[in-house]
């Protein structure tokens, strides 16, 4: 998690991660199933564009 | 006078413009009791006595001189402190931005100003929006007016814009909505608040927590209040290139106190038969109130909701990262804890998941408005419990305990992941003497028949008329 957060900037500490870890942990499965789900076709949406 | 602090931005509007009533009494009563009641309450961050006083008698010398706003002319309301407001102070309920003076007001800051609406201060709010308790640790966190007793939270993130407008000390505000932050503490202190349609309310100007989730919109204590604050706001801006050009409606003119033969559906799974047993006889009950006045009411199921809690933990994280890096990178103790830990968490979703969430995004959409075509609005709880108390971290829902904030957010999130607009209003009290709340979810950029609904089922009961003990 440290490396992972240096390549993004962040001079975080496995002391300041540690607390994170259960839940990145929890939300990254999480993730991690919805590759089964279908969504090949679908155009990535961010917002309701009507005009 | 008393009373005024418990009337309506409607009637006061109506009093002011028939020379009924002074906007200076009316402003000077609500900062009166903010005096007498926000050390305990801490819904303000900042309050503005001083410019309130002075907008009211220019408002008053308008009336004088026939000039008349609007419906809103002299009438006080309150932002949360993200809305960027012309040289005061907004904070974003942080320490990072504690002395952060904005040049001009956010756009429907303005908008309301033109209205001829007064403000009377900030509002409290969770750190940078990032928080459903409507928790803060620089400020002191907001108490739930409804129990005098047990410190509760508000729910958030507008926890300052729940306990205000409850309590009597504003009589409207604009909170803000990314998981459920106007209805959430809309839920918990028992008022109304809309959460519009993306891109039907400009954003400029007003601190963003996760952009594609974002939302603006009215708390106030009934449908017609947030009616009309919404046609104050509403529209294309410019300034934010989300925004709709499709006309604004007058919303008050929806509100016709009639239902007959308008479909209700009651969203089952995932929504009222998860929530607590008084919230969910509460809803179940709405619904048969609202039959008996001749609405058609079914049940469905959107079985894609299911996987909306970690796409949009991924969207919500990774975009809030995004915003807050630099601040992240040399700030990040200047953070409250938990806000720290939730940002933190956007260093770990990568672009691919990102994207993935954003496909999800499309298939949840695309259902709710398949449910929504044979229907007008759908019913479920706002919440599934009441206000929790302070330091709270696990309840009981009908399919297994939850930690409170999944819990809180759990029912509001899916439509601010879909974009549909979505209204709550209070439906009943626990047993407690706790307010609990429902949500209507309308069509894309159909607000009116929401606010039409809440209206006519506010016409049939008294809930939104309770006041707090601590008033």
């Amino acid at each position: 998690m440290k490396r992972m957060a240096a390549a993004g900037g962040f001079a975080w500490t496995d002391a300041e991660l540690e607390p994170i870890r259960p839940a990145v942990e929890r939300l990254l499965d999480a993730l991690d199933r919805l590759e089964s789900l279908p969504l090949e076709d679908l155009e990535p949406t961010t917002q309701y564009r009507v005009l | 006078m008393a009373d005024l602090v418990w009337t309506s931005m409607a009637d006061l509007g109506r009093m002011i413009a028939t020379k009924e009533v002074s906007p200076v009494e009316v402003v000077r009563a609500h900062l009166d009791r903010i005096a007498t009641l926000d050390a305990g309450l801490r819904a303000f961050i900042t309050v503005c006595a001083d410019a309130a006083l002075q907008a009211a008698r220019a408002a008053e010398a308008d009336l004088m001189a026939g000039k008349v706003a609007g419906p809103l002319h002299g009438v006080p309301w309150a932002p949360k402190d993200l809305y960027s407001t012309k040289g005061v102070r907004t904070t974003g309920g942080s320490k990072i931005l504690a002395d952060s003076v904005p040049a001009r007001d956010a756009t429907v800051v303005a908008r309301l100003a033109g209205a001829g609406a007064i403000v009377l201060g900030k509002l409290n709010m969770h750190e940078f929006a990032y928080g459903p308790e409507g928790l803060n640790a620089h400020y002191g966190d907001a108490r739930n007016p409804w129990d005098s007793s047990v410190h509760r939270v508000t729910g958030g993130s507008s926890s300052g814009s729940g306990a205000a407008v409850a309590a009597g000390l504003a009589p409207g505000s604009l909170g803000s909505d990314t998981g459920g932050s106007i209805r959430i503490p809309a839920s918990l202190c028992g008022i109304t608040g809309l959460k519009p349609t993306y891109g039907r309310v400009s954003r400029a100007g007003v601190l963003p927590l996760a952009w594609s989730m974002d939302h603006v919109g009215p708390m106030t204590r009934t449908a017609r209040d947030s009616a009309l604050m919404l046609g104050a706001i509403a529209g294309y801006d410019p300034a934010d290139p989300t925004t709709s050009v499709l006309p604004v409606p007058d919303y008050t003119m929806a509100l016709t106190g009639d239902v007959k033969g308008v479909r209700v559906g009651l969203l089952r799974a995932h929504f009222t038969d998860v929530a607590a047993p008084e919230v969910r006889s509460a809803v179940e009950t709405a619904a048969r109130q609202l039959e008996q006045a001749g609405a058609i009411v079914d049940e469905v199921n959107l079985t894609h909701v299911a996987h909306v809690g970690p796409a949009s933990t991924a969207i919500v994280a990774s975009e809030a990262l995004a915003y807050h890096a630099a601040w992240m990178r040399v700030r990040a103790q200047d953070y409250q804890p938990d806000v720290r830990e939730r940002l933190r968490m956007g260093a770990f979703i990568s672009g691919a998941q990102y994207l993935r969430a954003q496909q999800l995004r499309a298939l949840v959409r695309s259902e709710i408005d398949s449910a929504l075509v044979k229907r007008d609005v759908l019913l479920a709880p706002a919440t599934p419990i009441p206000a929790p108390a302070l330091g709270e971290r696990e309840t009981t829902l009908g399919d297994g305990k939850s930690d409170v904030r999944a819990a809180l957010i759990r029912l509001t999130r899916p439509f601010n992941y879909s974009g549909h607009p979505a209204g709550s209003a209070p439906c009943g009290f626990t047993a407690g003497g706790l307010p609990m709340g429902f949500q209507l979810v309308g069509r894309p950029f159909d607000e009116a028949t929401v606010l039409r609904v809440i209206d006519a089922y506010q016409r049939l009961t008294d809930w939104h008329t309770r006041r707090p003990p601590v008033a």
